[in-house]
């Protein structure tokens, strides 16, 4: 189709704005990968004074090309030219002394140490020996500036994600950075920061800086960029002037024939039977830093249905999950799965009983990235008890990659060769098989482009539908919830502040549940 | 009896600042995220050229010199080898520590066959002119100087940011190479130094295999501490005390000999039992990428 790009001849660039030189510019940027092409020759032109997004489902290489951008791979074939001198990147050090930056989507500051200790590390203009306590009175200063609030003798452990990544930007900007590259930065933050944060980037570029924005949400690209790139399996789609762009179009180059498929439509409603799979009983549990992050909740789930928990990030329904799932201790309250109370029993048990669990990052705690996909499947209680059969578990990994796309060279691949979406995708395929009686999930589909999202909240129901499987949603994505449940309900403060049957529900009255 | 007092403080002095130094360079080296199993060959080796240099030489200055220099060299290949390359940290530790104990044997039986023959061996008296205040002064200054760089400087920040998250540092903007290269080069230097004090100044004495185990109980007495410089002072003041007097103890309280030798062993378990039931287990947790193979052209999540 046309917007294949042919790699021979780049089919078109971004046309170059009245006499203005592109900052920087990639000719014939080529990475690979053991077994992958992640990059195919690249050709991009990123003008000053602009926000360009860069645009691509899951595995077209974007989150490769910023590392070549930001020195982090150097790419085996082609050119990076930043104003106009051909550069080699060979560390983000010298990706910050040409002004480029990044701030990706997980804070890439360090937990154990402060907030200054972390800002001082890229800044070349103190040497080695100086106390970290002199740059103190920049960051206040520089902090107020921008309009916000950060003490720089905090650890970072004790900062919420939504403070990291204002770190991360204020970082940047105390690096002086005339290219800012947000990978995937916001897209993860809740509604209100990110208006703050499009206010920013549109200050920041008005002022003559440069942001190139990776995202895998169209709508967050239509929202701030000027000029949008299409990345598809590590070659450029194409290139489109914010104005021209419309998401029928990016969807076409993002996902070809597949666009066809994504659709926001509610899926059909499930018939639960009367019988409840899950009950959960005036649940207490603590959060990460004491206090209560789950205060006295209840709640049911029956045979066959899907019930979904909106809610902004941070109001307890991590927590809640990982009670269900046994995977943080319970202060007061009980949890009956199957008729069977379950608040003193293991994860394991849950396990080897038909329970499936997608927890919030994959890559961290949902498989073992240094294994393969054979192995991050064998692992379950359900497949090692006793012998493990490899050749059952290779099949059932030849099937499943086969089944939900999942882009690896072979089954045998560590899972950290993968993209972040790839990944994602190794897990709910196998969480999905071995969920043969309740699903409990935690922003399922956050990592993954539309197209595979709206695959698996279809997976997912049909399995519902089909299997009479139950199904907990925790999604800070209202359009998820909207889409997969049967009922929601709405998490604010640590509580059930109201549950809606879905083909009834209204979003105005959820959102303004969620943010009361 | 004061004169007792003295004399044992006098006593322990020198093997004190050996396991002080060597613990402290070893801290040094992990904080940025170098698992260092090396340094009981090292430490062997150290002892060795001391002693080879004090018997050629006659000179305790140049010994010591020399010593660091060639501890400092193999912690300069060691951050090198497992930060460029995708190498295990405990093979290239354990390979080195086996060199260490073969290059020993070779610098020292020919220095040791000439001081058979009648050569002396230049020594370090620490009862001699005060020379022990000042092994207590030098321990006190290196503490102060190693947690003030490690915690209030920004190569400090660097090299704990190495060793917690080596992606993340270069991210940040740390070379973690030559962090790590630096942290390494200086904690070996101290570890040679330790070494070179353990021969001249403790022991006295060499024969093969003179100083092998040592280098371990430095990592115990580094270990137990949480690596932290302050508190190194205080558990190699134990390790020292029931070195240098677990004889004394087995004898008072009639243990066997045997138990006596443990006596430093089972403190280093007594040690971090404390440390990781207290509070003081979040300060005094090991870098989270000790030891974890870090290679930057490789695709990471």
């Amino acid at each position: 189709m046309a917007a294949e790009a042919n790699n021979a001849k780049p089919t078109f660039l971004s046309p170059p704005q009245e006499g203005e030189k592109p900052i920087v510019s990639l000719r014939g940027i080529t990475k690979r990968f053991p077994g992958v092409i992640a990059l195919d020759h690249i050709d991009l032109d990123i003008y000053p004074g602009t926000v360009h997004a860069l645009l691509g489902e899951n595995g077209a290489g974007k989150s490769t090309l910023v590392k070549v951008l930001y020195g982090i791979y150097t790419p085996d074939e082609g050119e990076i030219i930043i104003n106009g001198r051909p550069t080699r990147l060979t560390s983000p050090a010298d990706a910050i002394n040409t002004g480029i930056v990044m701030v990706s989507q997980s804070p890439q500051i360090i937990d154990t140490l402060t907030v200054a200790e972390n800002i001082i590390l890229g800044l070349e203009k103190y040497n080695h020996l100086v106390p970290v306590t002199k740059v103190y009175k920049i960051i206040r200063e520089e902090s107020k500036r921008v309009g916000i609030k950060i003490e720089p003798s905090i650890e970072v452990w004790r900062l919420s994600y939504t403070q990291k990544q204002l770190v991360e930007i204020l970082r940047a900007i105390l690096l002086g950075a005339k290219v800012l590259l947000l990978d995937e930065a916001i897209t993860y933050l809740p509604i209100e920061e990110k208006q703050r944060f499009y206010k920013f980037i549109r200050q920041f570029a008005d002022e003559g800086g440069t942001v190139v924005l990776i995202t895998h949400k169209i709508y967050e690209a239509m929202d701030v960029a000027d000029k949008i790139t299409v990345l598809r399996r590590g070659k450029v789609a194409g290139h489109l002037d914010r104005k021209e762009a419309t998401i029928e179009k990016i969807r076409a180059l993002m996902f070809g024939e597949r666009s066809a498929e994504i659709t926001y439509e509610r899926l059909p409603t499930a018939q639960p039977e009367p019988k409840t799979v899950l009950e959960v009983k005036d649940l207490w549990v603590m959060g990460d830093f004491g206090g209560y992050a789950v205060q006295g909740v209840s709640l049911e789930v029956k045979k066959g249905e899907v019930l979904g928990i909106a809610g902004v990030a941070g109001n307890g329904q991590k927590e809640l999950i990982q009670a269900i799932m046994r995977l943080r201790p319970i202060i007061k309250g009980r949890i009956i799965y199957n008729g069977e109370d379950i608040t003193r029993k293991t994860t394991y048990y849950l396990r080897i009983n038909g329970v499936g669990y997608i927890p919030d990052l994959p890559a961290k705690y949902g498989v073992s990235i240094e294994n393969s996909i054979i192995e991050n499947i064998a692992v379950l209680p359900v497949y090692s008890r006793g012998i493990i059969n490899w050749d059952k578990v290779k099949e059932l990994a030849l099937k499943l990659i086969k089944e939900y796309e999942i882009k690896t060279p072979s089954p045998d691949t560590p899972v950290k060769f993968l993209s972040g979406g790839n990944i994602m995708k190794v897990l709910v395929a196998r969480e999905l098989t071995v969920a043969t009686n309740l699903l409990v999930a935690y922003n399922p589909t956050r990592a993954l482009d539309e197209a595979t999202a709206i695959k698996v909240r279809k997976v997912i129901k049909e399995k519902v539908l089909k299997n009479k499987v139950s199904a907990i949603i925790a999604s800070e994505d209202l359009d998820e919830i909207f889409q997969i449940s049967d009922r929601i309900a709405v998490m604010n403060s640590g509580k059930i502040v109201g549950v809606f049957p879905a083909d009834k529900a209204k979003r105005e009255e959820i959102e303004h549940l969620m943010v009361m | 009896m004061p004169g007792s007092i003295a004399s044992f403080i006098i006593g322990v002095s020198s093997i004190f600042l050996a396991y002080y130094l060597a613990a402290v360079g070893h801290g040094l080296m992990e904080k940025s995220g170098v698992l260092n199993l090396a340094i009981d060959g090292v430490f062997t080796l150290g002892v060795a050229v001391a002693f080879a240099i004090s018997v050629y030489t006659f000179s305790v200055p140049l010994a010591i010199f020399i010593a660091m220099i060639v501890a400092a060299l193999f912690g300069l290949m060691l951050a090198f080898i497992t930060t460029k390359l995708p190498i295990s940290h405990g093979a290239a530790g354990l390979s080195t520590m086996f060199l260490g104990y073969g290059l020993a044997a070779l610098v020292g039986l020919p220095a040791r066959q000439l001081q058979i023959n009648g050569r002396s061996l230049a020594t370090i008296q620490p009862s001699l002119g005060g020379t022990w205040i000042w092994f207590y002064v030098v321990a006190f200054a290196v503490a102060v100087g190693v947690w003030c760089l490690v915690e209030k400087t920004k190569i400090g920040a660097a090299i704990r940011a190495a060793g917690e998250n080596p992606a993340s540092a270069e991210a940040l903007g740390v070379n973690v190479l030559a962090v790590r290269l630096f942290a390494s080069g200086v904690g070996y230097a101290l570890i040679g130094i330790g070494a070179a004090l353990f021969e001249l100044a403790y022991t006295q004495v060499w024969s093969q295999g003179a100083g092998m185990g040592y280098g371990w109980i430095a990592f115990a007495i580094s270990l137990s501490a949480g690596r932290h410089p302050i508190l190194i002072l205080i558990s190699a003041m134990i390790f020292a005390v029931l070195d240098k007097y677990r004889f004394l103890i087995a004898a008072i309280y009639n243990l066997p000999p045997d138990v006596g030798k443990m006596l430093p062993f089972v403190a280093a378990i007594a040690a971090m039992i404390i440390f990781m039931v207290t509070p003081l287990r979040r300060k005094l947790a090991p870098p989270k990428s000790l030891g974890k193979i870090y290679f930057r052209e490789e695709r990471s999540v």
